[in-house]
């Protein structure tokens, strides 16, 4: 169920994003920009959510008018065990005993589409959280977290759950489109587990962002999945990424550990409660993605 | 005499039935103002025969709104429709205000047959709670199979009756036997939950079926198949059948099946039976109903801004007025943001509560100047215009006509873009 706290658009007064060294919260930022959007990124150095006093911090910084953003987040690149699971709940213990006693306009969460475990095939955001590992979990709990914290506080709630995110500024290197550009630049390799049958859904980083502000601007409650509704497999991925290198590159597939698994989403809420917003097509998306990552490598 | 209690689109076709077969029919509403119409032959419902059932019979049936008038009934039907709320349940305090009514006017010993949509349990809640013993009413529940837009033929020529008794052992009383017999078809006696539970089960395998055929239709897309291929093989097929619903739809519609979807699942729940079919065929519901919207945008809304979309049909299904969970309200809804045009032959909306929605007089002229048309419902007067003539009233040419209503070639060989359920369109994702 989605409500739009301002069903036609304004810029938020000012917007706060937690997690300023990540891929999302360094692009919304750039793109919160460009239309002049007053916008303040809150980084580890500065305030260490981990850290019990982080609460004091962040109250000194959130004004009552403020649009908050949560990116920040261990990833399991970080560590995919129950300490890093710890910690990604503490973090966010801590922004819920700050709405305890301070208040502001709207909060995001980036979440994940790994709250949904893998056996279902085709995914909506009615599909239940069962989660993909401790990760997939960690964000169910968090989002839960928030929900019941936000509810008390009154403050409007917006769970956007991303799949796989690509673009040239990615901070991580896991299985998918950023980590088979870079190789195919650097080594002139791709590698795939199996023959790459796996299809899954990738979204570019300009329309999450992009999606994101359209939240702000709405002051948007309630879950959404922010995905393209068109899954490939990552053979083919890896075919038209091949096709954007100026050179050759070479195929290698890896005997698979886990067995095949897709994930398609149902995008019909999104078309329903966002009726404007389009994706990047894949090819485009690509394309841009790769020439980015060219230009700094 | 036989007596109907409760005027709505189940009193109206069977007591009209009733009369056509030479019974003298007494058929009582609260409401002077409805009976009055009746009267007149001015009926709130669209059902293909029903004017001419009227005029044929008229001198065999009273319309009254006194409750007295029953008192002379041997023979009483209860035929209130139980109507749902936004959340599919059944609403039956206007059913237990009726029988409240009507209670002190039946005769001692006379047979009451509930026909109207309730859930198991309700019969022997209404014998042993309800009716004052010292009536000594024979109380019966009897399925009705009423569907929108084939009433009439459904009420004059039923394939069977199943009645729900105390004692199904026990002969049906003579009256009410002779009812039976004018219609000439199998009657099934049972006890009442059985009866009770034997309607929802009639709706749930068209469920099933709807569901199946839905699924499959979605892979037709995807894989290069055509399900309009398949569906003839399957009628051949002793354990499907030539009436199966076999046709790709956009979910189900109208309020009864879902009704009785929340039924099973409400009494799963209180029993603890397995039922998670139920939320599967929703979620295919529901699914399938945005089949049409996912559709516009991937065609029209991602290519175009601020186009203009047709719409033929609101009904949720030909030959009735009835909107219930309309795909084609849905539809609106979704795509508020957008000019919208639309014709429906019965169906009428306030278009002042839909944001950017206009109602034509005729299908051609909401097509005028359109980017693109949907025909949301498949009313049989659509496939009569000429596809040329669509063609030339719209800007655009994209063509949705997700139940195939329109002949596809000829709407290709105008220039049209056309799209339906169950159907793949150029390149298949293997």
């Amino acid at each position: 169920m989605i409500k739009h706290h301002r069903p036609s658009p304004a810029h938020p007064k000012r917007v706060v994003i937690l997690g300023a060294s990540g891929f999302v919260a360094r692009d919304l930022a750039r793109h919160l920009a460009e239309p002049g959007i007053e916008t303040i990124t809150v980084g580890s150095a500065s305030v260490d959510l981990l850290s019990p006093e982080s609460v004091a911090q962040l109250r000194s910084v959130i004004r009552a008018e403020d649009s908050l953003v949560i990116t920040s987040a261990l990833t399991p690149e970080k560590g995919k065990d129950e300490r890093t699971f710890m910690k990604n709940l503490t973090m966010v213990a801590h922004i819920c005993a700050l709405f305890e006693n301070a208040r502001c306009a709207h909060v995001v969460y980036l979440s994940s589409d790994a709250v949904y475990d893998d056996s279902t095939a085709l995914v909506s955001e009615t599909t239940p959280r069962t989660g993909l590992g401790l990760y997939g979990l960690m964000h169910a709990a968090r989002e839960e977290m928030l929900r019941f914290a936000s509810n008390n506080a009154k403050i409007p709630l917006c769970v956007v759950r991303p799949c796989a995110i690509y673009g040239a500024g990615d901070t991580h290197n896991s299985y998918g489109p950023n980590r088979f550009m870079r190789t195919a630049i650097r080594d002139r390799k791709i590698t795939l587990f199996g023959n790459g049958e796996e299809r899954r859904d990738h979204i570019y980083i300009k329309d999450t962002s992009r999606f994101l502000a359209l939240c702000l601007e709405h002051q948007t409650e309630g879950a959404v999945n922010i995905v393209t509704g068109n899954a490939v497999s990552f053979y083919e991925l890896a075919q038209r990424i091949i096709r954007l290198c100026p050179h050759q590159v070479q195929l290698e597939c890896l005997p698979r550990a886990t067995p095949i698994t897709h994930r398609h989403f149902d995008t019909s809420l999104r078309l329903k409660e966002f009726p404007s917003f389009h994706c990047t097509p894949l090819e485009v998306g690509l394309a841009e993605a790769f020439n980015g990552l060219q230009s700094r490598s | 005499m036989i007596g109907f209690a409760g005027l709505s689109h189940l009193g109206i076709s069977y007591s009209l039935a009733t009369a056509a077969k030479g019974f003298e029919v007494v058929a009582f509403h609260s409401s002077a103002g409805l009976v009055a119409d009746l009267g007149r032959g001015k009926f709130p419902i669209e059902e293909p025969g029903l004017a001419e059932l009227f005029t044929a019979n008229q001198k065999r049936i009273l319309f009254t709104a006194s409750a007295a008038d029953l008192s002379a009934c041997e023979l009483v039907f209860v035929s209130l429709d139980v109507k749902t709320d936004d959340a599919n349940r059944s609403d039956t305090t206007p059913l237990c205000e009726l029988l409240r009514q009507i209670t002190p006017h039946l005769p001692k010993g006379c047979t009451l047959v509930l026909l109207s949509q309730v859930n198991p349990g309700f019969t022997r809640k209404l014998c042993e709670n309800f009716l004052p013993q010292s009536l000594a009413v024979k109380v019966f529940y009897q399925v009705e199979t009423l569907i929108f837009g084939r009433a009439v033929e459904r009420a004059l020529h039923p394939e069977r009756y199943m009645v729900g008794a105390a004692d199904p052992d026990q002969p049906l009383p003579e009256l009410f036997r002779r009812w039976h017999a004018s219609f000439g078809c199998p009657v099934l006696v049972m006890r009442y939950e059985s009866a009770e539970l034997a309607k929802i089960a009639i709706n749930l395998f068209l469920v099933s079926t709807v569901s199946t055929t839905n699924t499959l239709s979605e892979l037709c897309e995807k894989i290069g198949a055509d399900w309009s291929e398949i569906a003839p093989a399957l009628r051949l097929d002793k354990r499907i059948g030539p009436h199966a619903y076999l046709s790709p739809g956009l979910g189900i519609a109208g309020g009864n099946l879902e009704r009785d979807l929340m039924t099973v699942k409400q009494l799963a729940g209180e029993h603890g039976c397995e039922a998670g079919v139920i939320e599967a065929w929703l979620l295919n519901s529901r699914y399938s109903r945005d089949w049409v919207l996912r559709k516009i945008h991937a065609l029209v809304l991602a290519n175009k801004e601020d186009p203009t979309l047709v719409l033929w049909g609101l009904a949720y299904k030909p030959n009735t007025h009835s909107t219930k969970n309309s795909p084609a309200l849905a539809l609106i809804d979704a795509l508020a943001a957008f000019t919208k045009m639309a014709y429906d032959p019965q169906a009428t909306l306030d278009a002042k509560t839909y944001p950017r929605l206009r109602l034509a007089s005729s299908p051609l002229e909401a097509c005028r100047g359109g980017d693109a048309l949907v025909v949301m419902t498949p009313w049989p007067e659509f496939a009569k215009i000429e596809p040329a003539e669509i063609q030339e009233s719209m800007k655009g040419n994209v063509l949705i006509d997700p139940f195939g209503a329109l002949n596809e070639t000829a709407c290709v060989e105008a220039g049209l873009a056309y799209h339906r359920l169950g159907v793949s369109i150029g390149e298949c994702v293997l």
